[in-house]
C-alpha cells in the first residue's frame, strides 16, 4: 500500500555536483584548518586586547567552516560503500566530525578543538587505511 | 476511500509530477542537499526553458545522472541552453561541458516541500 509518506519520498536524485572530479582527498586539509582554530583559541584566551579577541573568533569561525567543509568533502565524496564495510563506524565518526568543527565555530573551548583534532585524526586513519595516500595524492604527502 | 483514491490519482500525475531531491551544493543557497522538490516536465512540452527556470537535464557525460542547474541562456537557433550552478565554484555546469540540446531538459523544478521552513515556489 503507497502512503502519502512513500509518494513525497523520492527515488530520483538531482545532482548539483562540482565534480570535475580531480580526485584528489586529504585529511590533512582539514587537519591544517582545525590546528588554526586550536592556535586561535590559545592566543584569544591569552590576550585581553579587546579588538584582537573579536579579530580571533571572526577567523576562528571562519577556519571551522572551512575545517567542516574539508571533512564533509571526504565524507561524501572520497569514502565510498566499501570503505563502510571495513570500517562500519566511518558514518559515525564523520558525523561527529562535522559536528564537532560547528562546535568549535561556536565557541571559544580548547577542549572542543581538541576533539575535532582527534576525530580528524581518526577519518585520517581510515582515508590512510582505504589506500587514501597512494590513490589520491600525486606522490603520496610531501615529506 | 478518499485517501485511496488521492494515492491512485497521485500515481496517475507522477507521469507528468514527479519528486526529487538534491545532492550537492552547486546551486547554493537557492538549492541545498537534501532539498526535495516537485518537478514538472509539461511546461517544456509546450514551450522552451526560459532563462532563470531551475531545470533537470541528463549530464552530457554520463546519460543516466541527472544534473539540476539553472539556464543563463537559450540559443534559439542551435537550439541549445547554457546551464549554470548558482555557485560557480562548486559547480560542474557549461562552463565545463559546453551547452546542452534542449531537447535534454524535460523537467521544470517548480516547488520545493522540503524543508517545510524554506517551502515555496522556485
Amino acid at each position: 500500500m503507497l502512503s502519502l509518506r512513500s509518494i513525497l519520498r523520492p527515488t530520483r536524485h538531482v545532482h548539483a555536483h562540482c565534480d570535475i572530479p580531480c580526485g584528489v582527498y586529504d585529511p590533512e586539509q582539514a587537519r591544517i584548518e582545525a590546528e588554526s582554530c586550536y592556535r586561535i583559541i590559545e592566543k584569544y584566551h591569552a590576550s585581553d586586547d579587546e579588538v584582537f579577541r573579536q579579530r580571533c573568533v571572526a577567523v576562528k569561525e571562519a577556519r571551522a567552516e572551512e575545517t567542516k567543509h574539508h571533512i564533509d568533502v571526504l565524507w561524501h565524496d572520497y569514502f565510498k560503500p566499501e570503505h563502510l564495510e571495513k570500517y562500519p563506524d566511518l558514518h559515525d565518526v564523520c558525523w561527529k566530525a562535522s559536528k564537532a568543527a560547528s562546535k568549535v565555530k561556536q565557541g571559544t573551548d580548547l577542549e572542543a578543538a581538541r576533539d575535532l583534532l582527534a576525530l580528524i585524526d581518526q577519518i585520517d586513519g581510515m582515508w590512510k587505511g582505504t589506500g587514501g595516500l597512494e590513490k589520491t595524492r600525486l606522490n603520496g604527502r610531501p615529506s | 476511500m478518499a485517501v485511496g483514491a488521492g494515492i491512485l490519482a497521485g500515481q496517475a500525475a507522477r507521469r507528468w509530477l514527479d519528486v526529487v531531491e538534491v545532492r550537492g551544493r552547486s546551486m547554493a543557497p537557492a538549492l541545498l542537499p537534501g532539498d526535495r522538490l516537485l518537478v514538472e516536465c509539461r511546461t517544456y512540452a509546450r514551450r522552451q526553458p526560459r532563462p532563470g527556470e531551475v531545470v533537470l537535464a541528463a549530464d552530457p557525460r554520463a546519460a543516466d545522472r541527472e544534473l539540476i542547474k539553472r539556464v543563463a541562456s537559450v540559443d534559439e537557433a542551435a537550439q541549445t541552453a547554457l546551464l549554470l550552478g548558482d555557485a560557480p565554484a562548486e559547480s560542474t555546469d557549461s562552463l565545463v561541458f559546453g551547452p546542452v540540446p534542449l531537447a535534454s531538459i524535460r523537467w521544470r523544478a517548480a516547488f520545493r516541500y522540503w524543508p517545510p521552513e524554506r517551502a515555496g515556489r522556485l
